[in-house]
């Protein structure tokens, strides 16, 4: 069994939602700009493409689809039926964008036609998807109102938020997400992506980076702000049925900031009383982390000895990120990781955090 | 294009792929691509030595960047690397070898000219 938690796709055109639209907005995006509405995009374009050239097709593209990678069909074929995924938790690709832009209730509107789109033509041609949430986190209300509405639908299975953010999501501006998410048993999503574009501020205090292979490189780093901010900041106490779980970020980082974290809430504890106990007590017990990118250090046997301290067996769960270029193969994944851990990095740590079903544990 | 004892595959000029184009041919359960480079004819296997990927069958052929002793950028010699399709790693078309990490090679299969047919065999490139 196999549960991939980061399969991107997405629309071909902003205009494939304007059948899920209100009226007014249906306006905005026909009519905005030249062409209609577009979302803000990185500042960085990758020097050889996006998306696996295989998951590419120049015909598709030729009539105006947008990722075509990103196909039912190009899914099956190369990614579910291929390694036999139980359950593919679909992540959104410009959708994402809704969450960075500066008009919140405009992103409020297509988040919501965003997820009705998703369900005609995803979740209810494949018995195998499930999806993620997106919601406009920049309106928290409106966001959490989204949640709820979706949280009775099991093909629904968490909310997800973008490495981009106006702030760290840990700032109690939040808590209405925060809460619907735990009240509606939704564990939230943070992804890497669009960090440094729209309202987030750049990258790193470091400034814009200058290439792709910068931002590459560090792209994470909205993901460790808000892992550190939502630990401090006591969202585990706040909502005590909240769960986290930080997609793409990579691995190893987490654990260094871990170990950081640890050593200076000891030091530096009254100025966070919110968080009661070591960050990494709520870790274990709310928090989870994703394997892509996962590192790749010189020799592939180092890895377990260092991503070992972040528990895996309890902690981490398997995602390809398909279709994009750095997509990680179930197989090399999986073979970096002890016998005893596989089963739940492959899929059980998966099924437990999304309530997904599988086989019981011999 | 004719298969002589599943060791070797016989193409024709037709056969041939035009520069930049990679032209896939089958040796019993071998998948190799074809491509001519600045007149010769190398043949790689369809396997990404990094993760398997089929690196001919739905990669690409580019040409490189190259960075002069004195600073400035030139593009390289035109259409002798091979992009493998998923995490965009190039390797040179007529060594198999990889520009950026010595340890991966990728394997290369032996050309020879018959008369008006190229003959690609299971051999390993010379």
């Amino acid at each position: 069994m196999l549960i991939d938690c980061d399969v991107h796709v997405g629309y071909d055109n902003l205009l494939d939602l304007v059948p899920f639209l209100d009226g007014p907005t249906r306006e905005l995006v026909t009519h905005s700009g030249v062409n209609g509405l577009a979302m803000p995009s990185y500042p960085w374009y990758h020097p050889t493409g996006w998306i696996r050239k295989d998951a590419y097709d120049a015909g598709e593209v030729a009539v105006g689809r947008q990722i075509p990678g990103q196909g039912l069909e190009t899914v099956r074929r190369l990614l579910l039926d291929r390694y036999d995924v139980t359950y593919g938790i679909l992540t959104p690709d410009e959708a994402a964008a809704f969450s960075i832009i500066p008009n919140a209730n405009l992103g409020a509107r297509l988040a919501t036609a965003y997820n009705d789109w998703l369900v005609e033509h995803w979740l209810s041609e494949d018995a195998r998807l499930r999806a993620l949430i997106v919601v406009a986190a920049q309106h928290p209300a409106v966001a959490a109102a989204e949640i709820r509405r979706r949280a009775d639908d099991d093909r629904f299975v968490g909310v997800f938020l973008p490495g981009g953010s106006r702030v760290p999501y840990g700032n109690p501006i939040y808590d209405p997400i925060w809460r619907a998410a735990a009240e509606s048993e939704l564990p939230v999503a943070v992804h890497t992506h669009f960090d440094g574009v729209g309202i987030s501020p750049p990258l790193t205090s470091a400034g814009h980076p200058d290439t792709y292979t910068e931002y590459h490189v560090l792209c994470g780093s909205g993901m460790y702000g808000h892992f550190t901010s939502a630990l401090l900041s006591g969202v585990f106490e706040r909502f005590p049925g909240a769960k986290m779980v930080m997609v793409e970020g990579g691995v190893v980082p987490f654990l260094g900031y871990l170990w950081r974290l640890d050593a200076d809430w000891k030091a530096c504890r009254s100025e966070v009383p919110h968080c009661r106990r070591l960050p990494s007590e709520y870790v274990w017990e709310h928090v989870r982390f994703t394997t892509q990118p996962i590192e790749t250090p010189p020799e592939g046997e180092d890895l377990w000895p260092v991503i070992r301290h972040l528990r895996p067996e309890r902690t981490l769960l398997f995602a390809s990120d398909y279709p994009h270029w750095d997509f990680d193969e179930p197989t090399h994944v999986l073979g970096l990781l002890p016998e005893e851990a596989r089963e739940a990095v492959a899929f059980r740590n998966a099924a437990e955090l999304f309530r997904l079903s599988v086989p019981v544990a011999a | 294009m004719s298969v002589d004892r599943v060791r070797e595959v016989r193409l024709t000029a037709a056969d041939l792929p035009s520069p930049g184009r990679i032209a896939m041919v089958e040796i019993g359960h071998h998948r190799i691509g074809v491509v001519q480079v600045g007149g010769e004819i190398h043949a790689l296997a369809d396997r990404c030595p990094h993760r398997g990927a089929p690196l001919c069958s739905a990669g690409q052929v580019v040409t490189g960047i190259e960075r002069r002793p004195d600073g400035a950028l030139e593009l390289g010699r035109e259409g002798t690397l091979i992009r493998c399709p998923w995490h965009k790693w190039d390797f040179d078309i007529a060594s198999g070898t990889c520009p950026v990490d010595a340890q991966m090679r990728v394997r290369t299969y032996s050309v020879r000219r018959d008369g008006d047919e190229v003959v690609v065999s299971l051999d390993r490139a010379g």
